[in-house]
């Protein structure tokens, strides 16, 4: 089973996207590759809203802060994996990128032949978490490389 | 970084204002102007003046941006903005002329809605201002803002600002305290009370303090404006900042629809639904919309619902301030607040342009020193009146023979002054002869004549009259560019506690302002 060479794990940071994490190391083989695709979903790019009643210095504050909030999210998460991959010895890479996250992972597929993609499933109706889906059904149409969805965590 | 792009758009932009200009001014248009209401269709005006300068503009700066070479700089920046501000524009032109009139036509021909007495689009306020609002919503979530427009886009809050900056030549003093005191009075209570109400009910739910913070500073301020001003501050995380603007988008968008539409069938008066917009709805820019939706024609109801703005936005750097000592006090690693820090640079400086304008017109510098809403008094020919409205000998012989009728003393001795002179001689005067008019004492003929030499005498500030104007299409530059920032994925994002909380505090403060403006406040001011 663990045969995969050069493994993509595509995630936006969702609950879903993190239990795959442990799963797409578990299937490298020895000395693989696991590219990390981070993408920050481009909702955020409209989170300022329609704001008009702020000044120049208030709103360069806020994007700063939702940056730095961001970025400190992504290094998290980025860390994480890559403590892991260390740990079963598969060589780590990592590459964030801003957009929708299904034609973020098209694009990233069509860059470089991956044995496997591993991604996390979508979130259960209800689940509290950021509507952003990466699972959509033009990613399943549109991917060249073979698809591994993981389960939903329990509980 | 170049920003300004090497784009025909700008130039075709200008090719179609022209060209709507030509067509409109050469007569071209003139049997679809007559299918919009011939006679009726009130933009003719505007149709063979603003597309021709605008549409100039356009083409000159297009045809620079197209072939001319661009290099870093400010002055790149600036020009780069030119783009984005005439599409928004020319959208605003499209719904104000054609669009709207087009939807009123439809709605008409289809008939008065039930037992209501109006027309759907009288009745759900479609007019150009929703209607543009929603073109702006439809454009950046279906086809999205074209590259060239984005910078463009962002100067939509610029024209809000300015049209801000210009109603305050258009309050008088009067209107201006007895206003404020209201918007204080009803903001004071219904801003600290929907605070104070998401920060209780958020710790019931045991929700973190940083969400609690941001929550109740948009459900209880200026909604986005609020959010975006406080989350700094009380360190929200990011997921808590989507929940906290995916709910007051929703709701924001929600109201500016419901809101004109309740105003409507309970038949709420300009200062009332004004009142009531500026209080109930969440967020700023939906409140400007809800209340040119209500009166598209004029800017009463906006008038007052800027000044319940411009209120909450002052009430804004107090309450970040209450939040963050708040959020301080509850949070271990909070970094400390610095009041002063927090109050300078919170503070809305187009405010101060607000109060600047208001300053200038008082002096009489826009309109003479008595005007009231832009209309003053004048009976002499410096003021204005033209000695071809002086009452004629037949006039006058209807008028005393219908003297007897009138009962009140300050009524007859106004009428008598006006056979003396032929004219009305003062405002006391011309106050009287108004009630008179509305009296009906007289027979229609007389009325006619009393409503003309009342007429004779009003006269409206060629100044007030261009700001007007001006205002209007500010406003729908403005709101039309906050629409195309308006996205579906950000309003998707509301959700979770939030979602509940901000339900439960944003039906609650609509249906308790409604309460309040509909017992308490007076339907003029």
């Amino acid at each position: 089973m663990n045969r995969s060479k050069h493994v993509l794990l595509p995630s936006h940071g969702t609950v879903g996207a993190q239990a795959a994490e442990s799963v797409a190391i578990e299937l490298c083989a020895e000395d693989a590759k696991i590219h990390h695709l981070v993408v920050v979903p481009d909702l955020w790019k409209g989170m300022m809203g329609d704001d008009w009643l702020n000044n120049g210095v208030t709103r360069d504050r806020y994007a700063r802060y939702l940056e730095t909030e961001l970025g400190r999210e992504v290094e998290e998460h980025c860390e994480r994996v890559r403590s892991k991959a260390k740990e079963k010895g598969v060589h780590y890479s990592c590459e964030i990128v801003l957009g929708k996250p299904d034609e973020c992972l098209i694009e990233a597929c069509m860059e470089t032949d991956y044995d496997l993609v591993v991604m996390g499933s979508p979130r259960p109706k209800g689940t509290p978490g950021l509507r952003s889906r990466m699972a959509t059904k033009s990613l399943t149409q549109a991917l060249s490389s073979p698809l591994l969805t993981v389960p939903y965590p329990d509980g | 970084m170049i920003y300004t792009k090497k784009s025909p758009a700008l130039f075709i932009i200008g090719i179609i204002m022209l060209a709507i200009w030509f067509t409109a001014d050469s007569g071209m248009l003139a049997s679809y102007i007559e299918h919009l209401g011939g006679k009726k269709y009130k933009y003719l005006g505007e149709l063979t003046s603003i597309p021709l300068y605008f549409g100039i503009l356009s083409v000159a700066v297009g045809l620079w941006q197209w072939f001319g070479k661009h290099t870093e700089g400010h002055w790149d920046y600036y020009s780069s903005t030119v783009a984005g501000a005439m599409f928004i524009l020319l959208i605003a032109m499209l719904v104000r002329w054609f669009v709207a009139p087009e939807v009123a036509v439809i709605s008409t021909g289809m008939g008065k809605v039930g037992n209501t007495g109006s027309y759907i689009h009288k009745l759900l306020g479609l007019n150009y201002v929703v209607i543009g609002i929603v073109a702006g919503i439809v454009i950046v979530n279906v086809f999205k803002v074209p590259e060239w427009a984005q910078n463009g886009v962002r100067v939509s809050r610029l024209g809000l600002k300015t049209g801000v900056i210009l109603l305050g030549t258009l309050y008088s003093a009067a209107e201006l305290k007895n206003l404020g005191g209201l918007s204080i009075v009803m903001i004071g209570f219904f801003v600290l009370g929907s605070v104070g109400l998401v920060l209780w009910i958020g710790a019931r739910m045991k929700i973190p303090n940083s969400m609690g913070g941001v929550l109740s500073a948009g459900m209880g301020v200026c909604g986005v404006s609020a959010t975006v001003a406080a989350a700094p501050v009380v360190q929200a995380k990011s997921v808590e900042i989507a929940y906290t603007i995916g709910t007051i988008l929703l709701w924001g968008v929600g109201c500016m629809f419901v809101f004109p539409i309740i105003g409507n069938l309970l038949g709420m008066s300009h200062v009332q639904f004004g009142a009531w917009a500026g209080t109930g709805i969440l967020n700023s820019a939906q409140v400007a919309g809800a209340a040119l939706a209500f009166q598209p024609d004029g800017i009463e109801t906006l008038k007052v619902a800027e000044i319940f703005n411009i209120t909450r936005v002052l009430v804004l750097p107090i309450i970040v301030l209450w939040l963050a000592v708040w959020y301080v006090k509850r949070e271990e690693h909070a970094t400390q607040v610095n009041v002063g820090k927090v109050i300078f640079e919170k503070f809305p400086v187009f405010v101060l342009g607000f109060i600047l304008m208001f300053a200038l017109s008082t002096t009489g510098m826009f309109a003479p020193a008595n005007h009231y809403k832009g209309k003053f008094f004048g009976n002499t020919a410096e003021s204005g009146f033209k000695e071809s409205k002086l009452l004629k000998s037949d006039q006058i012989a209807i008028l005393q023979q219908e003297m007897g009728k009138v009962q009140r003393a300050d009524r007859k001795e106004a009428v008598q002054r006006l056979i003396d002179n032929g004219k009305v001689m003062s405002i006391s005067d011309d106050d009287a002869i108004r009630g008179l008019v509305n009296a009906k004492v007289v027979s229609k003929e007389a009325n006619g004549i009393l409503k003309a030499a009342h007429k004779a005498v009003r006269h409206t500030a060629k100044k007030i009259k261009a700001f007007r104007k001006w205002i209007t299409w500010l406003f729908a530059f403005g709101l039309v560019g906050l629409g195309m920032q308006i996205t579906f994925s950000s309003m998707r994002q509301a959700g979770g506690q939030p979602a509940v909380i901000g339900g439960i505090v944003g039906f609650l403060k609509a249906i308790l302002s409604l309460i309040v403006v509909m017992m308490l406040v007076a339907e003029t001011i």
